[in-house]
């Protein structure tokens, strides 16, 4: 009988877990969406935004006794969606996340994570107006809004003023517009030895690094698209390869190191130029005199035209919450034109609004460095919302690091592979 | 005739010193530099050192608070280990009883098993099954009994003489007090390489505190230095010093526990006096 | 067993029952427990999520999770970059474990008869082992970037590419750094077991004419044999799990996969990328062919007796 021992309490563990899976569910939807009261939400830990959340959190506890928010950190990086995951799995994730990136979201919503905003009078209405068009990549494949688009970091080319007069270059009107130029100038960095690499990007493999190096150019090369648009890959075409051809060079000559750098190479100065977003202005502020660019194009698009990668990050409402009614009614105030002016205020990052500068004329006035950023703004694009998005990213990322960064195979091989397994990644299977 | 070997082996021994400590050196110099310096001579500054990187890590976390949370996460941990541990390791290894190979089999296999397999299953369990969020019990269960310290508390029991066992029992000795007075005093040693063995892990654990607590005031030193080391330094004014630094004040407090307790275990290995 | 008295049946049936020992059964239960609550139900929830089309869903949501047979298994096996980690770790443990055993024992019997500077001697070895990776890895990078110290050193004969991004000597740097981060704690274990060495058989040899490299071999090694089963056997555990190391140290497997390790696959694609059933069928593998390996060496190491 003692024998069964082992058996027993596993069976009894057993027992135990699959009663409580049984039971859990979020109960009746219609009624958590009218049901107002506390809610929990997590912000991201980046020091700014940290700042700013805790304020807004401060104001509406102030004015809503009774349906108070209690906030809670989670870090910025690299495990952020692990976290999100796991919360939505176990059922303890919070109302609202304010810092969801929009590439994981098609898995949150794949696990019933998440909450349409769409399910909400005037939901949709209310996103349309506040976002404008761009408001339309976040749309899940369904039609329905999974997250709000809450605020962007376009990306661009910033550049080393001081390593750039060093190595001859025009440090105000520098030539960055082509790819040539772009070249031209990097060789020159490196061979007057004004610093160690021209450019910088994280060689690593993590799946998000093509955001800050393919990415942003293929946007302004291709004029705005996704890497993946109708379930097919975009980037085994002659612009995907121009792209990564470009970056080849850089890699091959020696001009973009393959190696991680451990720190930020730009504030180092080992490299003279960066692909950042504006909160860059913040970071860099006073230590390094820069300037910025638009990311360059093979023919040197006029800079109006060009687009880039949005980075942005958004809001979403996840099924666990019970107060629905409130985080909703949350969600609208953190979001408001003022809420939104003293997020821009304290982090520098772009509220996700379709007037942007026309809303807030005396920030832009005050703090010049981020009209470009603004304008930028306008014409961003963001990774495609379809089923297995991170698993696209990945093949890709080890397509291009196996074929530009390291060279092991032609790139045309390379993409070739990596477009038929998005292909049928995006297609859902 | 026995000077020159003994010679050679002090030497060696020195230069394997100097080149497993020189990591922790250059650690330690690179979190008190302004300005990272690559060079050789960067090595052997002569000056340019400040605390800059310390005052920046003070400023964004709570250290002492940290340190008590993974004084208790730690403490937890090798109470259970130490407790439930040895008594099982000790059944496993002298004595015969129905199960005994099933529960060896376990012990081998859990060991096995990668972590990040369990990692989602049992972060459900603890949190939706038991309700442990934000709590130390959540915390400390996955790693309550340390499984790697089961399996040397057994290999060392295994290595005490039969003789000593067949004598206690001759002398009518009960199995619990063969081992409370007998095999525990000689295992000792074996006993604070588990304990040690044991400190490591839920010291330097980052993901599994991290998932369980979402509230600040909850977490370990660990999770406060790695969120800090991967979100917050790169804003300081040496991201790399202040990543170095970060380390440091991790390393720190386990380093200086153990070599309070390297102290302990050498003079417990001499004055055990183990004979065979 | 049919000549014994009534009484001696009785407690022999007992025995046969319960074991000779039953107390032993109540001092690891509570071990017994705790294995069965915290790791074999979410183990068997791999294993079952294996054979099915899974992933992890809120509590709420309606989800269906056919049996698809073998097919994560399938689609494990033929994964190219699920082969290349498996290589990787081959390299590693071929580097990892005879270095680990041989240094421990040696530097375990180097210290053992030392006098002077003992304790700061065997601070120096065990403390990499307490400290914690995130904390390491930093100056690792430092030391073996391309600009670093150690190519500063070595000047002309650095390898181009550098060390952590050469796929030649990817895995071999990290096969070293975990042999140094790891090596304190297995020169404790031998420390220990030298303890429980009898001296007389060291004076048996000396009487014998034996040279100290000849007692090295033929007294000590013996001597903590099952000692270095149990290193052996927990350096290859450790190898196999290796995850921490290629996340950080290489950023995430590079360059190009070079130093991907299954574990690293696993928390990839289940963690990251929402296929759980895929990375528990890895596990899966991994841990049958660890288990596997492990039995292997324990055969060779400890069951010449």
């Amino acid at each position: 009988m003692k024998r069964t021992l082992p058996a027993a309490l596993l069976a009894l563990s057993l027992a135990v877990v699959a009663g409580c899976d049984g039971s859990g569910g979020g109960g009746d939807a219609d009624q958590a969406n009218a049901a107002t009261g506390p809610i929990t939400i997590w912000l991201s830990n980046n020091q700014e935004e940290l700042a700013w959340g805790k304020a807004m959190v401060e104001s509406w506890n102030g004015q809503h006794a009774d349906q108070k928010i209690t906030a809670q950190e989670i870090p910025a990086g690299k495990s952020s969606e692990e976290v999100i995951g796991a919360a939505i799995t176990a059922g303890n994730a919070p109302c609202l996340i304010w810092n969801t990136a929009p590439a994981a979201i098609p898995q949150f919503q794949k696990q019933g994570g998440l909450v349409a905003l769409d399910s909400f009078d005037g939901g949709a209405q209310y996103i349309a107006d506040r976002t404008g068009d761009t408001a339309e990549q976040y749309k899940s494949p369904d039609g329905k809004f999974y997250q709000l688009p809450w605020k962007s970091n376009p990306v661009r080319i910033i550049y080393n003023k001081d390593i750039f007069a060093k190595a001859g270059l025009d440090p105000e009107k520098p030539a960055l517009a082509t790819y040539d130029e772009f070249l031209t100038a990097a060789r020159k960095i490196k061979s007057s030895g004004a610093a160690q690499a021209a450019i910088y990007p994280a060689p690593s493999s993590e799946f998000f690094q093509s955001w800050f190096d393919f990415y942003p150019l293929f946007a302004a090369e291709t004029d705005g698209n996704q890497l993946v648009k109708d379930n097919k890959a975009q980037f085994n075409t002659p612009q995907g390869q121009a792209v990564a051809g470009f970056w080849k060079t850089l890699y091959d000559e020696g001009l973009a190191p393959k190696e991680m750098y451990n720190g930020d190479s730009f504030a180092d100065k080992k490299a003279a130029m960066a692909i950042v977003g504006p909160w860059a202005i913040k970071v860099y502020g006073d230590k390094v005199k820069w300037g910025t660019v638009p990311v360059p194009t093979s023919t040197g698009k006029p800079a109006d035209q060009i687009k880039t990668f949005s980075d942005a990050k958004n809001v979403a409402m996840y099924s666990a919450c019970q107060n629905r009614a409130t985080a909703w009614e949350v969600i609208k105030f953190a979001t408001s034109q003022e809420q939104d002016g003293k997020l821009l205020d304290a982090t520098g990052q772009m509220p996700l609004r379709k007037d942007l500068q026309t809303a807030y004329p005396d920030y832009f006035s005050k703090n010049a460095a981020y009209t470009p950023f603004a304008e930028q703004a306008a014409r961003t694009v963001e990774v495609p919302n379809v089923p297995n998005s991170v698993a696209i990213w990945q093949a890709f990322r080890d397509a291009y690091s196996e074929s530009v960064i390291f060279g092991k195979t032609p790139v045309a091989d390379a993409f070739t592979g990596a477009a038929e397994k998005v292909d049928q990644l995006a297609s859902g299977s | 005739m026995r000077r020159w070997p003994n010679v050679v082996r002090y030497f060696l021994l020195f230069l394997g010193a100097l080149i497993f400590l020189f990591p922790f050196y250059y650690m330690l110099i690179g979190s008190l530099q302004s300005s990272p310096d690559t060079s050789v001579k960067g090595a052997f500054p002569t000056s340019g050192l400040t605390l800059d990187n310390y005052k920046d890590i003070n400023e964004r976390v709570d250290l002492l608070g940290s340190l008590v949370n993974s004084g208790i996460f730690t403490g937890g941990v090798l109470l259970g280990t130490v407790v439930f541990g040895t008594v099982a390791g000790y059944a496993l290894a002298r004595l015969q009883w129905r199960g005994r190979g099933v529960l060896f089999a376990l012990v081998l296999l859990v060991q096995v098993i990668p972590f990040q397999l369990l990692l989602i299953p049992l972060y459900v369990l603890i949190v939706r099954g038991y309700g442990l969020a934000d709590n130390y019990l959540g915390m400390i269960l996955p790693f309550a009994i340390n499984t790697t310290a089961v399996f040397v508390f057994r290999q060392f029991f295994l290595q005490l003489p039969d003789d000593l066992f067949a004598a206690a029992r001759l002398d009518g000795a009960g199995e619990v007090r063969i081992l409370w007075s007998v095999a525990l005093p000689l295992v000792r040693p074996a006993l604070l390489t588990a304990v040690l063995l044991t400190f490591i892990g839920p010291w330097n654990e980052f993901l599994w505190p991290f998932l369980v607590t979402k509230d600040a005031d909850l977490q370990p030193l660990a999770v406060s230095l790695a969120n800090y080391i991967s979100n917050v330094s790169a804003r300081a004014a040496n991201p790399f010093g202040a990543i170095l630094a970060g380390a440091c004040v991790l390393a720190a407090p386990a380093v200086a526990l153990f070599i309070a307790f390297q102290r302990q275990f050498i003079s417990s290995d001499i004055g055990s006096g183990v004979k065979g | 067993m049919t000549t014994a008295a009534p009484a001696a049946t009785k407690r022999n049936r007992a025995a046969g029952l319960l074991g000779r020992h039953p107390v032993g059964m109540i001092l690891a239960a509570p071990y017994a427990v705790y294995l069965a609550v915290i790791f074999a139900y979410p183990f068997g929830f791999s294993v079952w999520m294996s054979f099915h089309d899974y992933f992890f869903a809120a509590p709420g949501a309606v989800v269906d999770h056919p049996f698809v047979g073998l097919d994560n298994y399938k689609a494990a096996l033929t994964d190219p970059a699920v082969g290349q980690a498996f290589k990787n770790i081959v390299i590693f443990l071929v580097i990892n474990v005879p270095l680990t055993t041989g240094l421990a024992l040696v530097l375990a019997v180097a210290l053992n008869r030392v006098v002077h500077a003992r304790t700061f001697l065997r601070v120096s070895f065990y403390v990499p082992y307490v400290t914690a990776s995130v904390a390491v890895v930093g100056v690792w990078l430092f030391l073996f970037n391309s600009g670093g110290l150690v190519n500063s050193l070595l000047g002309p004969l650095a390898p181009d590419p550098s060390w952590l991004v050469n796929e030649g000597w990817a895995m071999p740097v990290i096969a070293f750094f975990v042999t140094w981060k790891q090596l304190g704690f297995f020169i404790l274990l031998y420390l220990a077991a030298l303890q429980n060495v009898p001296n007389a058989l060291y004076e048996q040899a000396s009487v014998d004419g034996a040279n100290g490299w000849q007692k090295f071999w033929s007294v000590t090694v013996p001597a903590v044999r099952s000692s270095t089963a149990l290193v052996v056997i927990l350096a290859l555990i450790t190898g196999a799990n290796l995850f921490t190391e290629p996340y950080l140290l290489t950023g995430g497997g590079g360059p190009n996969g070079a130093s991907a390790s299954p574990v690293l696959i696993m928390y990839q694609r289940g963690i990251q990328q929402g296929e759980p059933d895929f990375a528990a069928a890895l596990g899966v593998i991994l841990v049958l062919g660890t288990l596997v390996v492990a039995y292997i060496n324990r055969r060779f190491i400890e069951g010449r007796d």
